[in-house]
């Protein structure tokens, strides 16, 4: 091509339109952790590879962040996760030397119109696909189990602690009639009877119990927070450690009550049973 | 403190014994679950490692550093394994393939087992033998022999001997086309990492690869290495991974290490919390019991001061009051800690795949050491309140107030 004539094209606008820009790396979500593990900011551009030597990496660009479903099971284990669209996903750990590679997936979510109906549709789907693994995700599973278990543990505890409480109770119980043996004793002597100082020993300990279960209640409140944060901190996670339910509440002020009045009772009895005379040591 | 110190103390405790009674078992109770809380602190920790540490393999090799079923396989592992053996740092290698199989029950009914393909020129095994033969390296004709756990035994009836049929399903998820294989038990074996309910058999690589339809020299999962005796394990890790940068090589410390801070830590921290609050439970319940006990006592306390006691001697009373109540009642828990400690592990070991042989509450006499050393810790503390108003007790002004009320 000559000068004049590329001057000519020039003029004219007819020529070859620049390279069009590089596409845009697909965009990818990743976890709150793994953006701080790694440094990572929004729009940043990373290398993703399926292959642990980082074999056939792709370039993704961080579009989002997200907060990982807390999971129990992996407490202690730092989600370092990224979400990728199925399509970039397949491509970047399908094996090219496997043609249907980039067509399988692990497991399909299936959301019913009518999940009461997820048994029917188990077995309809089993015998249309044989082959397939069905699991109803309402289904208890092992990790269910785990729970289970670790629930009657913190109550094997709860009971140890109860009972240790109900003995630290008795002995407070046991010094404060020690120190009122002399009122009791006048109270006897001035004509009280034995049942009018039981019914006061009863209502002492009821309020003593019920004002100590409210604490009790109100401590953990307070607790609970500080609880939660400790660990949040701790684990890295949103999950909930400690909630103080009003069911909860109401299941220690049930325990703590009945137990604070029977220490009182208790204590009290050998007191109660003795002579106004012996009690004032004549 | 003299002798005399410890029998007044003993006295002033029997003097009220429904008190002191009351104390030592609070005491007991505390420090039961202080225990168990030092045993399930470390617990699991000490069990997984005597499990790693008792087939006598201390180091193991993987592909990747990920959890067993998202691993990928040793590629080429006859090559790897020679290559590994012959470093001067190993002593043994031995090959793993894991995998399950399905076999038939008496009954007709079919149960999933877990499979093991094991290298059987080693001298060490990953089970322990507990009756009958071990795996022969060599061929002897008939059925290849098959080691079993006691519960598959149980299970199918099986007797050193006797001979069953295995399917293999060993390719995660992809069903084997290769034909059952007939195996005859060689014998009975204890695998140290099954659960309770698991039914486990192990058979010679060769064995299990032609269950699976594998070839025999194909991938292996796991490489358990021993160490060569005066080397150590630190040393054959450093030298396989020179070896092979593409493979992940890890000693039995590293991997108790990794697990202290992933696995089971909620048991860590709960036993820290636990623990924090039994001992301020002990220490609230000793102070409230010896601060009442003097406050009931200060005239007493002022007349023996009139009489010549000194203020050490009287102070000195309250703490060996302490050390009684917390001595008897820790020394009382110790046996309570450890029946707590069998009825909670009890409870725990119902968790789907806990191997039979870990323990959440292993007994370490640093466990004890520390139990004796924190109840005595807080025996002082305790005592401590009690015995400045033992010290600042005014004795006339004491006295006087006694003689008015």
């Amino acid at each position: 091509m000559s000068i004049l004539s590329a001057l000519f094209l020039f003029a004219t606008g007819a020529v070859p339109p620049p390279a069009p820009p590089p596409p845009d790396p697909p965009a990818i979500l990743v976890s709150r952790q793994l953006l701080a593990s790694e440094h990572l900011a929004l729009g940043d551009v990373i290398a993703l590879s399926g292959d642990p030597k980082g074999s056939r990496a792709r370039e993704f660009r961080i579009a989002g962040v997200y907060e990982p479903v807390p999971d129990p099971a992996r407490l202690g284990m730092v989600p370092l996760e990224a979400r990728l669209h199925l399509s970039d996903l397949l491509a970047l750990i399908a094996d090219p030397a496997d043609p249907a590679a980039s067509e399988s997936v692990r497991s399909i979510g299936v959301k019913l119109v009518s999940p009461a109906e997820a048994s029917a549709f188990m077995r309809d789907l089993t015998v249309r696909v044989p082959g397939l693994l069905l699991r109803e995700l309402a289904a208890s599973d092992d990790s269910d189990v785990t729970f289970v278990v670790l629930d009657r543990f913190h109550l094997a505890i709860s009971l140890v602690t109860v009972i240790a409480s109900s003995i630290f109770l008795l002995a407070l119980m046991v010094m404060l009639v020690d120190e009122r043996r002399d009122t009791v004793a006048v109270l006897r002597l001035i004509g009280l009877r034995r049942r009018r100082i039981f019914i006061q020993v009863l209502a002492e300990g009821l309020v003593i119990a019920l004002a100590g279960a409210l604490f009790g209640v109100l401590l953990a409140v307070v607790l609970e927070g500080g609880f939660n944060r400790f660990f949040q901190w701790r684990y890295d996670t949103a999950l909930v450690f400690v909630r103080v339910t009003p069911a909860i509440a109401a299941r220690a002020v049930s325990v703590a009550v009945p137990l604070g009045i029977l220490a009182s009772v208790a204590a009290s009895w050998g007191l109660l049973r003795r002579g106004a005379m012996a009690l004032a040591r004549r | 403190m003299s002798a005399k110190v410890w029998a007044f103390a003993l006295r002033s405790l029997a003097r009220q014994p429904g008190r002191a009674i009351l104390g030592i078992l609070g005491v007991a109770a505390v420090g039961a679950l202080l225990f168990d809380m030092l045993l399930l602190s470390r617990g699991l920790l000490v069990s997984f490692r005597a499990l790693l540490d008792s087939a006598g393999f201390d180091v193991r090799v993987m592909a990747a550093d990920a959890p067993a079923l998202a691993r990928p396989r040793i590629a080429e592992a006859e090559t790897a394994a020679a290559a590994i053996r012959a470093l001067p740092d190993v002593d043994e290698v031995a090959s793993l393939r894991l995998g399950n199989a399905i076999v038939t029950g008496p009954d007709g009914g079919t149960h999933d087992i877990f499979f093991i393909g094991a290298d059987a020129q080693t001298r060490r095994r990953p089970w322990i033998l507990l009756e009958g033969r071990d795996l022969g390296a060599s061929d002897t004709g008939g059925p290849p022999p098959l080691v079993v756990n006691r519960r598959l035994a149980t299970t199918l009836r099986l007797r050193p001997g006797s001979e069953l049929t295995l399917r293999g399903d060993c390719a995660r998820g992809v069903a084997s086309a290769a034909p059952p294989v007939r195996f005859r038990v060689a014998g009975f074996a204890a695998f140290p990492f099954d659960d309770p309910k698991a039914m486990t058999a192990a058979a010679r690589l060769a064995d299990f690869g032609r269950t699976c339809g594998l070839d025999e020299k194909s991938d292996a999962d796991l490489f358990l290495v021993a160490s060569r005796e005066g080397r150590g394990p630190e040393a054959a890790v450093r030298a396989i991974r020179a070896l092979r940068l593409d493979l992940h090589a890890f000693s039995n410390e590293e991997i108790v290490a990794r697990f202290q801070q992933v696995g089971f830590s909620y048991f860590r921290q709960i036993s820290a919390v636990l623990s924090t609050i039994t001992l301020f439970f002990g220490f609230l319940l000793i102070t409230v019991l010896l601060t009442v006990s003097v406050n009931q006592r200060f005239a007493e306390i002022a007349a023996l001061r009139a009489l010549g006691f000194t203020r050490r001697r009287v102070v000195l009373d309250v703490l060996a009051q302490a050390v009684l109540l917390v001595g008897a009642g820790g020394v009382l828990s110790l046996p309570l800690g450890l029946a707590l400690a069998r009825w909670l592990e009890s409870i725990l070991h119902a968790m789907p795949e806990i191997p039979a042989a870990m323990h959440f509450f292993a007994f370490e006499p640093r466990a004890l050491a520390t139990h004796a050393l924190l109840l005595a810790l807080t025996a002082v503390l305790a005592a401590l309140y009690p015995m400045r108003l033992v010290s600042r007790l005014p004795i006339a002004a004491t006295l006087r107030s006694e003689m008015v009320t």
